[in-house]
């Protein structure tokens, strides 16, 4: 049976390290017991250190998106939710269902810009924004200092950035979390960390969001906790994996713009692309190449491509050419 | 005995596009032939039918012959309906239409471009869902599926008992495109299965996911609770303003612009001079309109009512914009289009569009 790529999870196309896994495998070894209080803190501290804020600020969840989601749940309670169009989908969804006053600001292709003065003079009363930087699906940067440093100056705003794909970036605002108590940094190990299978999130949170989130610093898998502790320990391997997914993803980039599709520059593990072909994510499934369908959020004949392995890679080229070839003769 | 369905192929649709003519509207049909144009209809009519998965679940009746016979012939069990002569045309489209509504068709197929539905529009308007299978050179309105195949789909979730929405005809200038200037307006509505993306791929169900109907709801209920009783306000075309209108309880003329004060209708399907004449009984005023699909004007393209003058008089600053999500998140941004340069100016930038119930979106408003 033919294997089927996988390119639309955003995921690490490689492994954990041997170490890591046989950490989660003692981890599976105690699966009648919770995780160990010490060994949590040890994380904490051990994410603390990576990202050199406070231990205080750290705090942890089985997965980026069930935090991201917790925290309009809980602070999105008589204040307006703004989010950018297109965004990370489990926000859109948790902003439809939490948020009595939801306001997008859309990104207009090509240039998917977030406009930050438009954005800073719709903040009107109490508000809770949240910017995934870079955004999801269109692999691009929407923030700089000035302009954090403009929406954290307005009052009665809380700030969450969600971070997900900082370790291809290089770009954070965690050390702004300790001046800054309304500010937030959502992070996980999912991507970079090549982790998404044990769903390690976490995130550095100001003041205003410490209290309130204690009660949610929650139990992960025990697997996944050995895991997360022995991968950080490991971060070098992390390193030299991401540094190969962003050689990939310019390959790859321009492999697809010489076979004439649009390729939007990336900050992250994945590339937004556009093709005239209609229906290709479904025509790529035929071929065993998943690719993500995001007509939910942007025009028809945009798609999103995780950076796979170079073979993976390969294989999505050659099925994507033979579509587009078709499709310009 | 499955559900009954019709078929209806225009066998020049498309013709255009590989000899470099824009559209075989008119007499365009023949210089294509002449340079040499293969029809693609036949292999656009295999396409959806082969992807249909509910094939035999179909009761179908055909056009005859390149009309829709020849192309189905060997796939399955099939009725013709009505006659053709030598040469076709859109007479053959609206009159085969209708004597299939009047044979009991729950869903017409048609394969063909943007005159193609026009024709559709004017035989059968929403009274039976249509599938609109794109042929043509360009194919820009709303109601058509994005290629054969998801039409294909939409024959299937029709089956499955898809909820139906109301998708926008336009009326493409064809002299004008092969200009290379897109002149359209927005000519009518098609009912069609509504094909909705419930789940990404691995991640859980979306909750965004709602009928179109159940979002222009929302949308009707928000505005209507926020209207002031002493504001004038100007329906536009389109069907979420429709369904404000019957929040309101008032009848909308669905291409035409309707007065409502305090909730009660002040002027139906008024032109220009009816509304300038509005404009001076009333004191404050407001415009609202929504988007076309596929391009994004919200004035100037089937809203020639709102002439400079009308927009001038309510001001720029009074126009509410609304639209569904779904609808508004597959345009690259608005656009304005009054015919008067330094007025469409002030629109450059950003309106906020209501979107849902409590929710809005700031969009780029382009020239």
């Amino acid at each position: 049976m033919r294997e089927t790529i996988r390119l639309h999870m955003n995921e690490m196309p490689y492994p954990p390290s041997l170490g890591v896994v046989e950490a989660a495998r003692q981890g599976l070894a105690r699966l009648n017991r919770y995780a160990d209080p010490a060994e949590l803190e040890a994380l904490r501290g051990l994410l603390a250190s990576y990202c050199g804020v406070p231990r205080d600020c750290v705090i942890l969840s089985p997965g980026s998106d069930l935090l991201l989601r917790e925290v309009i749940h809980t602070f999105s309670q008589g204040r307006r939710v703004i989010t950018p169009s297109p965004s990370f989908f489990p926000t859109v969804q948790a902003a439809k269902q939490f948020a009595a006053e939801w306001l997008s600001v859309r990104l207009s292709p090509p240039a998917f810009d977030l406009n930050t003065r438009l954005l800073t003079e719709a903040l009107e009363g109490p508000s809770l924004v949240i910017l995934d930087n870079p955004n999801n699906p269109t692999g691009r940067l929407l923030l700089d200092p000035p302009a954090v440093e403009a929406l954290l100056q307005q009052e009665n705003v809380l700030l969450v950035i969600d971070e997900a794909y900082y370790e291809f970036s290089g770009v954070t605002f965690a050390d702004r979390v300790a001046e800054h108590p309304q500010l937030a940094v959502i992070r996980t190990l999912d991507k970079a960390f090549s982790l998404a299978g044990a769903r390690v999130g976490y995130g550095i949170v100001g003041e205003t969001f410490q209290d309130v989130l204690l009660s949610f610093q929650a139990f992960l898998p025990r697997p996944s906790l050995c895991a997360a502790i022995e991968a950080l320990e490991r971060s070098k391997d992390m390193r030299e994996n991401v540094r190969r997914v962003i050689g990939e993803r310019e390959r790859l980039r321009r492999a697809l713009e010489e076979l004439g599709a649009h390729v939007y520059p990336s900050s992250t593990n994945f590339l937004l692309v556009r093709s005239e072909v209609p229906d290709l994510v479904k025509r790529l499934r035929d071929k065993g190449v998943l690719v993500s369908e995001v007509s939910t959020q942007l025009p028809a004949g945009f798609f999103r491509v995780s950076i796979g392995t170079p073979g993976e890679n390969d294989a999505f080229v050659d099925a994507f050419a033979e579509h587009q070839r078709s499709r310009l003769e | 005995m499955g559900k009954s369905l019709g078929l209806i192929v225009n066998p020049v649709a498309g013709m255009g596009g590989s000899v470099g003519l824009k559209g075989t509207d008119g007499e365009m049909h023949q210089k294509a032939l002449a340079l040499g144009a293969e029809p693609i209809t036949p292999k656009r009519t295999r396409d959806l039918l082969t992807h249909i998965q509910r094939l035999e679940e179909l009761s179908l009746l055909v056009a005859p012959g390149e009309m829709g016979e020849q192309h189905v012939e060997g796939l399955l069990p099939f009725k013709v309906v009505g006659e053709i002569g030598q040469e076709t045309s859109a007479k053959d489209t609206e009159r085969i239409a209708c004597e299939m509504v009047d044979r009991g068709i729950e869903l017409l197929i048609f394969v063909g471009g943007d005159g193609t539905a026009r024709d559709v529009c004017d035989a059968i308007a929403t009274t039976v869902p249509v599938v609109a299978v794109p042929a043509g050179v360009k194919v820009f309105s709303a109601a058509f599926a994005v290629s054969a195949r998801a039409a294909a789909e939409m024959v299937d979730a029709f089956l499955e008992g898809s909820a139906l929405t109301e998708e926008e005809v336009l009326d493409i200038d064809e002299e004008a495109f092969r200009e290379d200037r897109l002149a359209s307006r927005l000519y009518g509505y098609l009912l069609v299965p509504e094909v909705r993306l419930f789940l990404q791929p691995g991640k859980s169900a979306s909750s965004v996911g709602k009928t179109a109907m159940q979002s222009k709801q929302e949308i009707a209920t928000c505005v209507v609770e926020g209207m002031d009783p002493e504001t004038l306000y100007l329906l536009g075309p389109g069907t979420t303003l429709k369904a404000i209108a019957d929040e309101l309880g008032v009848d909308k003329t669905l291409l035409g612009v309707d007065a409502v004060h305090a909730r009660a209708l002040v002027g139906k399907d008024v032109n220009e001079k009816g509304i300038l004449d509005l404009l001076e009984g009333y004191g404050k005023s407001k415009i609202m309109v929504t988007p076309i699909g596929g391009n994004g004007f919200i004035l100037g393209r089937g809203s020639k009512q709102f002439t400079p003058e009308v927009i001038r008089q309510v001001d720029a600053s009074n126009i509410v914009v609304v639209g569904t999500r779904d609808k508004v998140s597959q345009l690259e941004c608005l656009r304005v289009d009054t015919g008067d340069l330094e007025l469409d100016e002030r629109f450059r930038g950003y309106v906020r569009v209501t979107v849902g119930y409590g929710e809005a979106m700031l969009m780029e408003v382009r020239c």
